[in-house]
């Protein structure tokens, strides 16, 4: 790179003087210390992380060394490498990244775009730990083989990381670009939440099909070891062993690969880089130009026999709302999914082949405690309309109960999945487990629901459907629910064992129906006090939910 | 022109307010407002960023309380009334209050049966508005996929979609292009024809000054002038005759020049800035 004018020096250290001015003054408030808190902590954790992995890896890398088998350190570059990589993708998921795309309103050349793009870029964990760890593996092939092989690995393996850190920003420029937009973000946030639930899986999978895993790791191994060398890991080792057994020439060639590998990465993301430079419009509005095939006017509403018109409109919309949401839908075919899972018989039988009645109970309740998402947050995803809310005459008792109706026909609908999951891949649920399950239910629902109420008036957070893995509630909000939880599985553990101990298996159901006359007292007892509570509430209900 | 403060409380008028107040801890955002609109005003309500005006049009349509004072909407008490104030009045908030997970459509339907509207008249309604503002070409489009501008006409749809007597709008052509100006401005004129009041905050003077028929001032939190266009002009006509202030013009005041006496925000900027060229 060409060196940098007077003036691009000024703008990288402006940039640099404001990024510490935002760190300063995020110090102001308690929030933002307590922030930097957590961050020391991090740092420190980090830090541990760095230094231990890199003693280990250089331990291991000076046995491969001295024993003569260079060529296994890919087996150290690999878990370097996948960390790279994967830690700052799921890092996306949990906090906010900076948007470069503010500076382009001012006089920044290309290079300086760049160079801001990959400095800032780069100083996050995975790169602070990728480095140290391959710092202990140089100095591990250095304590085995000081001189010119320390040397050269110590070239190849900055290559490496040069690798790392450009694949790294590439990867992160197109995550960007992808979540730039409402239906790439929904896709993607569907793969993100399909991968989540395949890692949930590998454990269950492999106590089923453990017998024949060593014959599958086998063909696997046999497909990967060849595919693995051609990558930058396999290729970076391949360097190292090759001079280690006198090949120069070879490795030489190992290098250009790994510096091929660096500038095609360049290149790609120099794509996005460019384009974000140029200006780049990612608006969805001029897209959808679906033209007016058939339109005859706007269709009424839903008509639900027995709702008030506003309970019903608050009904339509919230399942509106939910049916639009790829994550949300995800979230309540979970439990389905999960009961697919644990129903594809192994041969050693599992927890639920000998306890089929459990099934439903379970996959209900499981499916109860992923509605708390919703339920203990209720006006999160509504945003700015809570101002409607707040200014319709509709009282605001119609608009919690058309969303509480709209999550238990949710619940209600699931449960019926689960029943006929259960009868296809168990058996039919027995009347006991039937009557238990909504028994249980009823005396589950209303408590969470009415818990929910106030925590969503007195502890609300603003919800992006659209964005996954950010948290949801506030931290007020998860510890109460947490707490609630514990008490409601606990007085029903309590059912269930007195029913057992006296052994007659319906009492249970007889104890879960009378703690439901008291779950919908309470439920009953808060609707009519939301009224009064919203109008106390409105202020923060406005200023968290309108941000 | 009408001095602040001196505004009679009257129960006959559209829009009336008693030394309405509101304070965030030690900050008085608004104190001992005295407003009075009568009905079929088209009223603007102006003042310089962080004058009071969003914070007292939040408390004048129900999204905050006032810490103290009264507010009456058509001789209704909002306080011991305020659901009928509700159904009497159209809200555009500051942030629009849109539902952006619904198509156009459905967030117009949604919002008439939330003001008590059946079905099928929520449904013609829609209809008519979104056809009027020129929305009804992309009925499947969500409102989030909307541009700016076709979210105030949206916003202004589900306003008005109950037929409010009162129309309160925070803001409503900020970011808005001539053409959705101007469909606004049509529609809002044909509300004053046909006897609604419409209470409107903007920074964009010259569209109040077309628009309004009568203009009230806050600043720092008081309402510093309060009257029609012609009264406001004979007061600071009048004012700076007393004082022997030159004014800026010669000719007819602007509401500009009125708001710039009113709120003293004249700056000459010949003697600064010079490296501005």
């Amino acid at each position: 790179m060409a060196r940098l004018t007077s003036q691009s020096r000024g703008q990288l250290a402006a940039i640099a003087q404001v990024r510490w001015h935002i760190l300063t003054h995020s110090l102001r408030t308690t929030k933002g210390a307590l922030e930097l808190f957590s961050r020391i902590v991090i740092g420190i954790v980090i830090t541990a992380g760095g230094l231990g992995g890199a003693v280990l890896l250089g331990v291991v890398a000076s046995y491969f060394v001295s024993k003569g088998k260079p060529e296994a350190l890919a087996l150290l570059l690999w878990p370097v490498f996948v960390f790279w990589q994967l830690f700052p993708v799921m890092a996306t998921a949990l906090s906010e990244t900076m948007d470069s795309s503010h500076l382009l309103r001012f006089p920044l050349n290309y290079r300086v775009y760049m160079l801001v793009r990959l400095v800032y870029g780069a100083l996050d964990p995975a790169t602070v730990l990728g480095t140290a760890w391959l710092l202990g593996i140089t100095l591990g092939v250095g304590w085995a083989r000081p001189g010119v092989l320390f040397l050269w690995t110590t070239l190849v393996l900055i290559f490496f990381a040069a690798v790392n850190v450009l694949l790294t920003q590439m990867v992160f420029a197109w995550i960007e670009r992808w979540l730039a937009q409402r239906r790439t973000r929904e896709i993607f946030a569907v793969l993100f939440f399909l991968a989540m639930i395949s890692l949930q899986l590998v454990g269950p999978m492999l106590s089923r099909y453990g017998d024949r895993s060593n014959a599958t790791l086998h063909k696997i191994s046999h497909v990967a070891s060849p595919l693995q060398a051609i990558l930058p890991p396999g290729v970076a080792a391949a360097a190292i062993a090759s001079a280690a057994d006198g090949r120069y020439v070879l490795a030489f060639a190992f290098l250009a690969g790994l510096l091929l590998y660096a500038a095609a990465v360049l290149r790609v993301l120099g794509v996005r880089l460019r384009a974000q430079y140029r200006g780049e419009n990612l608006s969805e509005v001029a897209r959808d130009a679906r033209p007016l095939q058939g339109y005859a006017g706007v269709k009424p509403g839903w008509s639900v026999p027995g709702l008030s018109n506003p309970v019903a409109a608050v009904f339509e919309k919230e399942l509106r709302y939910l049916g639009r949401s790829g994550p949300m839908l995800l979230t309540f075919v979970t439990p389905i999914i999960m009961l697919v899972v644990f129903g594809v018989r192994g041969r050693s039988g599992g927890f639920l082949d000998n306890s089929p009645d459990l099934a439903l109970p379970i996959g209900s309740a499981y499916a109860l405690l992923l509605l708390t998402n919703l339920i203990y947050n209720t006006f999160g995803a509504d945003g700015g309309g809570v101002q409607f809310f707040l200014a319709s005459p509709a009282s605001f008792r119609s608009v919690v109960l058309g969303k509480n109706l709209a999550h238990m026909a949710v619940l209600a609908a699931e449960v019926v999945v689960l029943g006929v999951g259960v009868s296809l891949l168990f058996r039919p649920p027995s009347l006991l487990a039937v009557a238990t399950t909504v028994a249980g239910l009823l005396f589950a629902a209303p408590l969470n629901l009415a818990a929910g109420n106030l925590l969503s008036l007195y502890s609300p957070k603003k919800i992006e459907v659209a964005t996954f893995g950010r948290q949801r509630a506030s931290q007020l909000t998860v510890l109460a629910s947490f707490i609630l939880q514990i008490l409601i599985f606990g007085v029903g553990a309590l059912t269930i064992f007195a029913a057992r101990h006296y052994a007659s298996p319906w009492l249970a159901v007889i104890l879960f129906l009378a703690l439901a006359a008291i779950s919908f007292t309470i439920y009953g007892l808060v609707l009519t006090r939301i009224d009064p509570l919203a109008q106390r509430r409105r202020e923060i209900l406005t200023t968290e939910l309108c941000k | 022109m009408q001095e602040a403060g001196n505004a009679p409380y009257n129960s006959t008028a559209a829009i009336a307010t008693e030394n309405l107040t509101r304070r965030f801890g030690d900050l008085v955002a608004v104190q001992d407002v005295n407003l009075r609109v009568s009905p079929g005003q088209f009223f603007g309500f102006l003042g310089p960023n962080g004058a009071g005006k969003s914070t007292t049009i939040k408390m004048l349509t129900g999204l905050l309380a006032p810490t103290s004072g009264r507010i009456e909407i058509l001789g209704l008490d909002f306080e011991r009334q305020v659901v009928d104030v509700k159904r009497q009045i159209g809200v555009v908030p500051e942030g629009l209050a849109l539902f952006g997970r619904l198509t156009g459509a459905e967030y117009l339907t949604f919002v008439g049966r939330m003001y008590g509207l059946d079905r099928e008249t929520c449904a013609r309604r829609a209809t008519e508005l979104l056809e009027f503002m020129q929305l009804a070409d992309q009925p499947h489009k969500l409102v989030t996929d909307y541009s700016h501008g076709m979210q105030k006409k949206l916003a202004l749809a589900a306003a008005v979609i109950h037929g409010p007597k009162i129309l309160f709008l925070d803001e409503p052509f900020e970011g808005v292009d001539a053409i959705a100006a101007g469909t606004l401005k049509s529609m809002l004129q044909r509300m004053i024809a046909r006897g609604a009041t419409i209470f409107l905050t903007s920074h964009v003077l010259e569209i109040v000054e077309r628009l309004c028929s009568h203009v009230a001032i806050i600043h720092r939190g008081q309402l510093v002038a309060q009257g029609s266009l012609e009264e406001l002009r004979a007061g600071v006509e009048a004012q700076s005759a007393a004082q022997a202030e030159a004014l800026p013009s010669t000719g007819k005041l602007t509401l500009e020049e009125i708001f710039l006496h009113t709120v003293g925000g004249t700056r000459s900027a010949e003697q600064e800035l010079s490296w501005l060229g």
